[in-house]
């Protein structure tokens, strides 16, 4: 019995604090959010209950869309981008394709430790219109006149931040892979080289169908990421130009701190969670068509 | 040597020219801006304007010097340095502590729990951000280190419990039964067994929660008002606002900003690779 309580006691001990910590940061502020984002509030007086209008409002304001649509890309670019190529780079490395292999492993992960606000900056410099494209087209073209101005032009300005995203987010895509791939048995592999398989083969036939849950695990994670990139956009344009670089997490920044709508900003925030859901909810019952496939 | 393994090599010898010119590409563009920056720092503005590539003349540390006082950085890099090391601390003792409980304790409530903080890892931080910004103000944290260590403590928690679990979980039942049987308390076991056996995790945890903390922007953006408890990234960033006109001070500030980060990782490479493979979802 004495025993019994001690342990109850001991574990209250051990898992309480953690949770109070997460209840007080995250589960709490989650719900708090909810529910402010049926209110109009301004963060003084009493939130007034002004129901789904805040979500109306939001899905026709412009400026929300194009945060969507920029939000979207950055997923487009996660999956279709990141995870392919940092599979590519970690298989590569993985079947010792390359001398080296530990070298580039380092070098092509570095990015991901420098911090977004630096990463920012640094590209900022580069694509500026006295930057580094600019100088090295006016060599590359021999048109001493010519300026790269990419942020000045709304419809492209998007580009540039998606190569950056590829740039600084791919390594910590090869680097899972790699972790992974190293757990499959090197016997697999020798084995299918006996029966005559090609390398592409191997790659096709033996070690992707083994990754596919990792593959899948992974999206999910790049497709919550993708949505909470704010950091890198934020220091790199602000959301501009006239805010055709906003991503929704901007979007919600403004409207919120900037033009104290607290009531539509949580409404926004909360349109991030739901988003999230649904895209990995998507995506969940791809994998599962797709495991059905294999097996 | 039998056929099939000379055609395989044949098929290789196409693959390896493939790598190679993939990995340079790869490896020039991640490393090139890095370099170009670092070089670049070294520079005075004006030789910055005229010829965007060229080498450094001579090492111009006068850059180093000026953004270091104008950019305050000796103070955003000590602030940094508390935020990341104090939450790093509270998080990974919580997350071991719990772990524990979550891993061995048997109670149908660790379940619930567990899958509390695991849905944790998909909820990002703005959407919490305008709760959290009320509740601070409220409670008069806000613009306090306290109010900053909270959340970050919070949001490093969800990954730590997820590593701490998995390898709790992996322990023997025998090491920690022997223990109870040597009359032993629960908290006693957890401090002499379960903590020393944990110590590659902890190492691992350890890294992850302070390259993440290090490099946290937003919270200190939200939550702080006050010069004196901004962050590198914070700082940083409304130096590079205001300096933009110096290309030589912003590039020095950005190095100064970078070169500890990387420091950190040369060093710690190896633990963080196989966070990687811990934190690898198990089929």
């Amino acid at each position: 019995m004495n025993s019994l309580a001690e342990k109850r006691r001991a574990y209250a001990v051990l898992v309480g604090p953690a949770v109070l910590v997460y209840a007080a940061v995250i589960l709490f502020p989650i719900l708090f959010s909810f529910t402010l984002g049926f209110t109009r509030w301004s963060g003084f007086g009493t939130p007034e209950w002004i129901g789904l209008q805040n979500y109306t409002r939001m899905l026709s304001d412009p400026a929300f869309r194009i945060g969507l649509r920029n939000n979207m890309l950055i997923v487009v670019v996660s999956v279709f981008g990141q995870i392919p190529f940092g599979f590519l780079l970690a298989y590569i490395i993985y079947r010792k394709m390359v001398g080296g292999h530990g070298f580039f492993e380092t070098v092509i992960f570095l990015p991901i430790t420098v911090s977004a606000i630096v990463v920012a900056k640094l590209w900022n410099q580069i694509f500026s219109p006295a930057g580094v494209i600019t100088q090295l087209m006016r060599l590359v073209l021999d048109e001493p006149r010519y300026v790269f101005a990419v942020f000045e032009n709304r419809d492209m300005a998007i580009y540039p931040i998606l190569a950056v995203i590829f740039w600084y987010y791919t390594g910590i895509y090869m680097v899972i892979f790699l972790a992974n791939l190293h757990k499959i048995s090197p016997d697999v592999i020798e084995a299918s080289i006996m029966d005559g398989a090609k390398e592409h083969q191997i790659l096709f036939r033996v070690i992707l169908p083994q990754m596919t849950n990792i593959v899948f695990t992974t999206a999910v994670f790049a497709i919550a990421g993708s949505l909470r990139s704010f950091d890198l956009i934020f220091a790199m344009t602000g959301g501009g130009p006239a805010r055709y670089t906003e991503v929704i997490a901007i979007y919600m920044y403004f409207n919120t701190f900037r033009y104290y709508n607290y009531g539509y900003g949580s409404a926004v925030s909360m349109m991030i969670v739901f988003l999230s859901l649904g895209l990995i909810t998507m995506l969940m019952g791809v994998s599962r068509r797709f495991e059905r496939r294999y097996s | 040597m039998s056929s099939t393994s000379l055609r395989h090599r044949k098929d290789m010898i196409a693959w390896r020219v493939f790598s190679y010119i993939f990995m340079a590409i790869f490896t020039f563009l991640a490393v090139a801006p890095l370099l170009w920056l670092t070089y670049s720092s070294l520079k005075p503005h004006p030789a910055i304007v005229r010829n965007i590539f060229a080498l450094p003349q001579e090492f111009y540390f006068t850059n180093y010097i000026v953004a270091w006082q104008r950019g305050q950085l000796g103070m955003l890099i000590s602030n940094s340095v508390f935020y990341s090391v104090v939450a790093t601390a509270i998080t990974v003792v919580l997350a071991l502590m719990a772990g524990y409980g979550l891993a061995k304790f048997g109670y149908r409530l660790s379940g619930l729990i567990y899958t509390f903080f695991i849905m944790g890892l998909l909820v990002t931080a703005h959407s919490v951000l305008v709760p959290l910004f009320v509740m601070e103000t409220r409670m008069g944290i806000a613009d306090t280190r306290f109010g900053v260590l909270l959340p970050y403590v919070g949001f490093g928690l969800p990954f730590m419990i997820y590593l701490a679990t998995s390898y709790i979980r992996g322990i023997p039942d025998a090491l920690e039964e022997s223990a109870r049987i040597d009359g032993a308390t629960y908290l006693q076991t957890f401090w002499h067994v379960i903590r020393p056996i944990s110590a590659p995790v902890v190492a691992t945890m350890t890294i992850f929660a302070f390259l993440a903390n290090w490099n946290e922007f937003v919270f200190v953006f939200v939550l702080t008002s006050r010069q004196s408890l901004r962050s590198l990234p914070v700082g940083v960033n409304a130096f590079a606002g205001g300096m933009s006109r110096d290309y030589g001070l912003l590039f020095a500030a950005l190095v100064i900003a970078t070169i500890p980060m990387i420091l950190f990782y040369l060093f710690f490479h190896e633990q963080l690779k196989r966070g990687f493979a811990a934190g690898a979802i198990k089929e």
